[in-house]
């Protein structure tokens, strides 16, 4: 990393590479304490630092990353590996050489939280620190209905609704504050009659809706629903001969698109689209 | 508010305040602008003030320094104290109060001699910059109307069309103007579609049907998606000329050169409000941009629930916040004739065991509104829209389609019979072009 292009101070360079920072992810991995302490500037030159490094960083758009809020079990660190490593076996549209230059594994923060104030906390506190330094543009969590679903019985709805709203908001002063997109993923729950599906345009033969009800959907910008095709219903004669299974991806509502669905296959390599 | 005092402060006294929470704040505000003192426009003004204006419609400026002398609070005057102490009792707070009233009837109302009523309207009326007693006898609260006066106006109202000739019919023309309707729906039912129609129907030209106004577009939710607008305009755009081919008038292919996508897109003014303080405090600050631009005909807040229903310990400060903006909205509707659409949210209701979806916000929400169409679906997944309130039309459901050019009719796939029979409305014979969709 060439400190000399950024806009600081040459004392400050001077003590970024005495401190032997070689890149400006090794920067920002710090906190300002610590950074104060390994460089020994002031703690004003090092906010200065940080903002002109955060800068470059969201200018350049290279190294941002994913921040992954898991909920239910422990993040599938071995399947990221081996995605990872066959990453440039699915994407043949980019030169082999950029691919390997990237280092995924950096890029990506996972977190666990186990129950709901965990997970009000990594929104409100630890997101934003990552959004602010530009280290991530993209937030997932996995998933929503985990936590909601087996910590409020149905005498504590309302309570369960506050907080649903709460996170909703949340999540959309982060996403608008910091221009970066939330995923959310929720699951489904069986729906034996119309009841279920009041409010949604969800037919009765598609007998799972989404879980967490209309307080959830009025948090939502636009939902997609993914569902397995039966074998025989798939037309991709290549897949069904191989027995891979064909999933489908539909828009369920969205303010810019029209009610579609799309087809694809989950394989080694990761996902990819199926006619 | 009850018997609270007019803050001098605001009109330019110096009292101190305390800092207080901004909610506070706001809804003190609220509290001077949902009284209608703000929006009132005085019958006649001396032709000294009238300014760039006319005596009939008086230029703003005009208007302010008006309503600031009538509004000013009685301590501000050099009155004796005795004298104000039994005005502020007697319950007049502000200068147009007291020249309602003769001498006589002031002395007699306060419980003060008859020379120290008149040395006190005397003394209010030295102040004033301009010679009020002209209109002392005529209330400046609120113009009078007669019930045929109001019927003429609406007759000549107009309305915005929203393409779906169903839903105009049911409405008795489409989204009136000087009124509020309130638009509720499950996600994903079309609100938002319906609104973004709105905004690009507002700007359609007289001569087609349309009002020819602008539209203001505040958005809480972030659901406003630019390039579906683009498309919604461009196909409105398309459908126009189609009209215009069909008619040998030039009047409608001079209209059109002016009616393009750039012009519809620039002609939406949208506001982002990340939350209610910034709501309350973009639609305080609306009167002041529809004075700059007096050609704004619709105001759409989309997602008027959201910032709502979370951050609320204290559910009646929520009611009265919520009581306060639909005053607001309620009085731009009613004072410069545009229309006021909000977005509501659905919220599930138990009752009797059962569960039903009703529109979010409580039942005295429902009173907000003038007009309140219900979208959702129905068991075969069509869209309908059911008209749920209106003071002159009835509840009716219809069917509506959201295709790629944007909100419009279901269509029937087999020739049926003819289309409904179109009211009076003269503004009808435009929608022939529509049919041939």
């Amino acid at each position: 990393m060439d400190w000399d292009q950024l806009e600081l101070n040459p004392k400050v360079i001077a003590a970024i590479k005495k401190a032997k920072l070689k890149s400006i992810k090794e920067v920002l991995h710090f906190s300002g304490p610590d950074l104060q302490r390994l460089t020994k500037l002031s703690s004003i030159d090092v906010q200065h630092l940080l903002k002109t490094v955060s800068l470059a960083l969201r200018n350049n758009c290279v190294l941002t990353g994913a921040i992954y809020i898991c909920t239910e079990d422990v993040f599938p660190d071995k399947r990221l590996q081996q995605l990872i490593a066959l990453q440039h076996q699915l994407r043949t549209d980019v030169p082999q050489d950029v691919i390997k230059k990237i280092k995924f594994g950096n890029s990506i923060f996972i977190e666990h939280a186990a129950d709901i104030d965990a997970l009000f906390e990594c929104v409100t506190k630890r997101a934003p620190i990552l959004l602010s330094r530009g280290m991530v543009r993209l937030i997932i969590i996995d998933s929503i209905a985990a936590l909601f679903r087996c910590e409020f019985g149905i005498q504590h709805s309302i309570t369960k609704a506050k907080y649903l709203q709460t996170l909703g908001a949340k999540l959309h002063q982060l996403s608008s504050g910091f221009q970066s997109p939330v995923l959310c993923i929720n699951q489904v729950t069986d729906t034996v009659d119309e009841r279920g599906l009041a409010g949604t345009n969800l037919d009765v033969l598609a007998r799972v809706s989404p879980a967490l009800g209309i307080t959830w959907s009025n948090q939502l910008l636009m939902r997609l629903m993914v569902s397995r095709l039966a074998r025989e219903l798939s037309r991709d004669t290549h897949a069904a001969a191989t027995g891979t299974v064909v999933r489908t991806l539909s828009v369920i509502f969205a303010p810019h698109l029209p009610q579609s669905c799309c087809h694809y296959t989950v394989s080694a390599e990761g996902v990819k689209g199926a006619e | 508010m009850g018997t609270s005092r007019f803050p001098p402060s605001i009109w330019g006294g110096d009292r101190k305040r305390s800092a207080e929470p901004l909610s506070q704040l706001l809804l003190r505000l609220m509290s001077l602008r949902g009284r209608g003192l703000w929006f009132r426009r005085p019958e006649r003004i001396p032709d000294a003030w009238a300014g760039s204006g006319s005596p009939t419609s008086p230029s703003p400026r005009a208007v302010e320094l008006l309503f600031a002398a009538m509004q000013r609070h009685l301590g501000s005057y050099p009155l004796s104290p005795g004298v104000r102490v039994k005005l502020v009792s007697a319950g007049f707070q502000t200068a147009e109060e007291l020249l309602e009233l003769k001498p006589s009837e002031l002395s007699r109302e306060v419980g003060i001699s008859k020379e120290e009523a008149l040395e006190t309207l005397q003394i209010i009326k030295r102040e004033c910059p301009v010679d009020l007693s002209r209109f002392a006898s005529v209330s400046i609260s609120g113009k009078k109307y007669t019930a045929l006066e109001l019927l003429e106006q609406e007759h000549t109202q107009g309305f915005i069309i929203t393409f779906c000739s169903a839903l105009d019919n049911i409405m008795g023309g489409g989204i009136p103007l000087t009124k509020t309707t309130e638009i509720c729906g499950a996600p994903g039912v079309g609100k938002t579609q319906l609104c973004m129609q709105l905004a690009v129907d507002v700007q359609i030209p007289e001569c087609f049907g349309g009002v020819a106004g602008e539209a203001i577009f505040l958005d809480t939710e972030g659901s406003f998606m630019v390039d579906r607008v683009a498309d919604l305009a461009t196909a409105c755009v398309q459908h126009l000329h189609l009209i215009a081919g069909s008619h040998l008038e030039e009047e409608h292919q001079k209209a059109l050169e002016n009616f393009s996508l750039e012009s519809i897109l620039s002609h939406i003014y949208y506001f982002r409000c990340h939350n209610y303080t910034e709501l309350l405090a973009q639609v305080h600050l609306l009167p002041d941009f529809l004075l700059e631009h007096s050609k704004v005909q619709l105001i759409i807040v989309d997602g008027i629930a959201f910032p709502f229903r979370h951050d609320f310990d204290d559910l009646s400060l929520r009611t009265r916040l919520l009581n306060g903006l639909a005053q607001q909205l309620i009085s731009m509707a009613n004072n410069h004739k545009l229309a006021v659409i909000w977005t509501n949210q659905m919220t599930t209701k138990i009752d009797k065991n059962q569960s039903m979806l009703v529109p979010a916000l409580g039942e005295s929400w429902g009173h907000a509104a003038t007009i309140r169409l219900i979208l959702h679906w129905d068991q075969k997944q069509s869209r309908l829209a059911t008209l749920h309130k209106s003071p002159s039309q009835k509840e009716a459901t219809v069917l509506f389609d959201i295709t790629a050019q944007g909100f419009r009719d279901v269509v029937v796939p087999s020739p049926l019979s003819p289309p409904v029979e179109p009211s009076g409305n003269p503004r009808k014979r435009s929608r022939d072009g529509r049919e041939e969709e």
